[in-house]
């Protein structure tokens, strides 16, 4: 197994419930997505976001607006629709009995190797 | 020094140097080529560039004059290679739509050395063709093709895959496959899309396609100045509008991006693999050892997978007999169904050819209107649509088409029952034709000089009859234009004659859908006999109008031979003879045994272009060796001796080879029989004078009256003596 792959499957699967969660905190813009991300240690390409963002737009979970910018061309800026809330709320769950799981699970194992 | 230009991006005018220019070019290219599957294409290559746009400006904002190559690559290093999230993108489109990767450009295999391995991503059996293809850097297909229609093609594939090891990561420069263009379209765009296929001008595949129609109305008409080559006009006319046809309904027209580029071939993302190579070096070593986990995951997961097995068995071989015996299997499955497949082909081909050869005689067999009608049902539907089935089926193979089309299925399997209806139908209908026979009826033949001391009897010289060209020769028809056909149903029956001249008579018969029917076809039959001084001319065949129709008219010529006089049947008539008479609609009702009181000779077919002597008891050589067998008596012995004998069959001596060996055989066992003879003759003798020496002691015996001496020992010695 490689340890590179393993881990970015990890990062892979908790992308959109962390893009969600930035987004639920009020309208966001991709860079500010990037950023905060980056903020967060958790690095991601924009060409990476931008694919993302379509699909879960199109999956009618986010909308945008545009908003002119003085810095080039107008900005989508990206908010969350009723059905969005809805599944963030529902991957939240998932996430905290995940991160309880595993929790349990490497506090275990770790307890067992000492 | 660098050029710079002005472009209008999104909405802005940017200022930028030429080459970054192309770098970002081919960077939005790969973009739109990597996502052409995916929904929101558009929207996705929208907002990078539109960010990209932002990017720029903020740039230009900080005092740059222009944007610079550098700048490009660092945006395009933040942003990321369609290779780089290409990873991310599968493992989070789960939910969302699915796009397949149609491009795949990889990296050229590891290492300096080029390395021939089996291409398991593009294969088709084995991938020994792609990855042949791969190595040499050419079309898959071409190897494919050379492979199928060359003879040792089966073997060396076989000894390819067995030997060379597969890999999944096989470099494939050349991606091109064969699309109907629907930009430039005709017809269907089938010539369009050879052309940008082959990146050749439009007008040449179209040219190639028209041109036997043209010379075809030229040569129509009579008066072009143009003399094309007849195989031209002749054979490809019909061809190239099958050909065309074919490809129609194989080629998948190019509809979107990534076909429309996949049809022109070109290396979407050579740009970004160039840029990638530095990098690619310094992870060699990690992605040479990811690759070989991800070959042995994959030959695991795949352990049926018959390459896998060869390979793994050619390196651990003793570990692995399993494999090796489930790739004999393998293999021996694929044989069997590859041969049956092969042979139903064959058949299908053979069927056609047969029956295209056979078309032109559909107006001396079928009757118009319905017949006619199934005739043409049964070519085109029962043989044409399994044959361009077939055809269909090995250029899809071949192309890598998975497109299927149910519509058209259905359809060809709809027409092909509808021509199995009209085989059907035809061959019922064409049986009732041929159904009653006529009445036999023998006709005494007037001949100018039948005192004659030698017969000879020929085919007419009259060239008349019998070109006995063309391509497909079918029984009995020897030759026929449009207004006569000539067939050759003709049997030559010697018999003894009553009296001491030569009598010739002949029976003209037929079939037809009515006894009456078949005796006015019969009548009609017009066979010419004729002597000239000892020479009997004889018809080569007789002739038959589009009007009378073929119903197996054939003739019966009977002569007979007067005791004492000489019959010799040239060479010529040798070939057709008799044979025709054992034909599926052969049902005459004769009753050859009590024709007249007359026995038939037979075994003259062994003797063509040789005297024969007619005696009271059959036909003679001039050596005086009788040809023998009179009908009803089809064995002949041949007396050897008492424990000695050799039979043999009329069958078998019609061969004259058979003849010929058997001849000298009966030479030597005739010789044998002589010397065995003789020393028969002399055991005789030794035993008479034993005999005689017994009695002779016996007569001792009884006159002394004593029995002291032993007789068998004198009886030894008699027999030691003279053997």
């Amino acid at each position: 197994m490689n340890i590179d792959n393993t881990a970015s499957q990890m990062r892979k699967g908790v992308l959109e419930f962390c893009i969600l969660s930035i987004i639920k905190l009020g309208e966001a813009y991709p860079s500010d997505i990037i950023d905060k991300m980056k903020a967060a240690n958790l690095n991601i390409l924009e060409g990476t976001l931008y694919p993302l963002l379509t699909r879960l737009k199109n999956a009618e979970l986010l909308t945008y607006r545009w908003v002119e910018s003085n810095s080039g061309p107008p900005r989508k800026y990206f908010l969350l629709t009723e059905k969005g809330a809805e599944f963030y709320k529902e991957l939240d769950l998932t996430w905290q009995e995940l991160a309880n799981a595993v929790a349990a699970l490497t506090k275990d194992s770790n307890t067992s190797t000492n | 020094m660098k050029k710079v230009i002005n472009i209008n991006f999104q909405g802005r005018v940017v200022p930028i140097e030429e080459s970054a220019f192309d770098l970002l070019k081919q960077y939005t290219d790969s973009l739109r080529n990597y996502f052409s599957n995916e929904v929101g294409r558009d929207e996705i290559i929208n907002d990078i560039e539109s960010r990209i746009a932002e990017l720029f400006e903020e740039r230009l904002k900080n005092g740059s004059t222009c944007i610079t190559d550098a700048d490009v690559t660092i945006i395009i290093n933040n942003m990321g290679r369609p290779q780089d999230f290409a990873d991310a993108d599968n493992a989070n489109m789960s939910d969302f739509s699915e796009p397949k990767k149609t491009y795949e450009y990889q990296q050229p295999p590891f290492g300096t050395s080029k390395k021939l391995y089996r291409d398991e991503n593009h294969k088709i059996l084995g991938g020994v063709c792609s990855g042949i293809a791969a190595y040499f850097n050419i079309e898959p297909i071409i190897v494919r093709l050379v492979f199928v229609f060359s003879g040792i093609g089966f073997i060396a594939y076989v000894l390819l895959w067995a030997f060379v090891p597969g890999s999944d990561n096989v470099y494939n420069g050349v991606k091109k496959r064969l699309y109907r263009n629907p930009e430039n379209k005709f017809i269907a765009g089938v010539c369009s899309g050879i052309a940008t296929y082959f990146n050749i001008n439009v007008w040449i595949p179209r040219v190639l396609f028209l041109l036997p129609f043209i010379s075809f109305f030229f040569r129509w008409g009579r008066f072009g100045p143009f003399h094309f080559p007849s195989f031209l006009s002749f054979s490809f006319s019909p061809g190239t509008l099958l050909v065309y046809i074919i490809l129609w309904m194989v080629l998948p027209e190019a509809s979107t991006t990534s076909e429309k580029l996949e049809m022109k071939g070109e290396k979407v993302d050579l740009e970004s693999i160039k840029n990638s190579v530095l990098e690619e070096m310094k992870g060699v070593k990690e992605r040479m050892n990811r690759m070989s986990n991800e070959a042995r995951t994959f030959a695991q997961e795949h352990g049926g997978s018959m390459g896998k097995e060869v390979g793994v068995a050619a390196k651990r071989v003793g570990s692995s007999f399993g494999d090796i015996i489930a790739f004999i299997a393998k293999m021996f499955a694929y044989f069997v169904v590859g041969s049956i497949a092969l042979a139903l082909i064959i058949a299908l081909f053979s069927l056609a050819v047969v029956s295209i050869g056979l078309f032109p005689l559909k107006n001396y067999i079928l009757n118009n209107g319905w017949q006619n009608f199934f005739a043409w049902g049964s070519l085109l539907f029962f043989i044409g649509i399994p044959v361009i089935g077939i055809i269909t089926f090995i250029i899809r193979r071949i192309a890598r088409i998975k497109k299927t089309n149910n519509l058209m299925r259905y359809s060809f399997l709809c027409l092909w029952i509808f021509g199995i209806f009209c085989f059907i139908s035809l061959i019922v209908s064409v049986a009732r034709d041929f159904k009653s026979a006529s009445t036999i009826n023998e006709i005494n033949v007037p001949i100018s000089n039948p005192g004659v001391k030698k017969l000879q009897v020929t085919y007419s010289t009259d060239g008349r009859y019998y070109g006995n060209h063309g391509w497909l020769r079918f029984e009995p028809f020897a030759n026929f234009d449009e207004d006569t056909a000539y067939v050759n149903n003709i049997r030559i029956r010697v018999v003894q004659s009553s009296n001491d001249s030569f009598k010739i008579s002949i029976i003209k018969m037929s079939n037809g859908y009515s006894r009456k029917l078949a005796d006015t076809l019969a009548s009609r039959i017009d066979y010419p006999i004729q002597q000239i001084d000892s020479i009997l001319f004889i018809g080569k065949g007789i002739p038959i109008t589009p009007e009378d129709k073929f119903r197996n008219q054939h003739v019966v010529i009977t002569i007979a031979v007067p005791v004492g006089k000489v019959i010799n049947l040239s060479k010529k008539l040798e070939w057709r003879n008799w044979e025709h008479f054992n034909g599926p609609w052969n049902n005459d009702n004769y009753d050859w045994e009590n024709a007249g009181s007359r026995d038939e000779i037979e075994g003259w077919q062994n003797h063509y272009g040789e005297d024969l002597m007619m005696k009271k008891d059959g036909l003679f050589t001039v050596e005086g060796r009788s040809i023998k067998t009179f009908n009803g008596n089809s064995q002949e012995e041949i007396d050897l001796g008492p424990d000695i004998k050799i039979q043999t069959d009329n069958d078998y001596r019609d061969s004259v080879i058979v003849k010929k060996s058997m001849d000298s055989t009966i030479n030597k066992l005739q010789q044998n029989r002589i010397k065995a003879e003789m020393r028969i003759q002399k055991m005789k003798d030794s035993l008479q004078k034993v005999k005689e020496m017994i009695d002779k002691k016996i007569d001792k015996l009884n006159d002394s009256n004593t029995m002291n001496d032993n007789p068998i020992e004198g009886m030894n010695h008699g027999f030691m003596l003279n053997i």
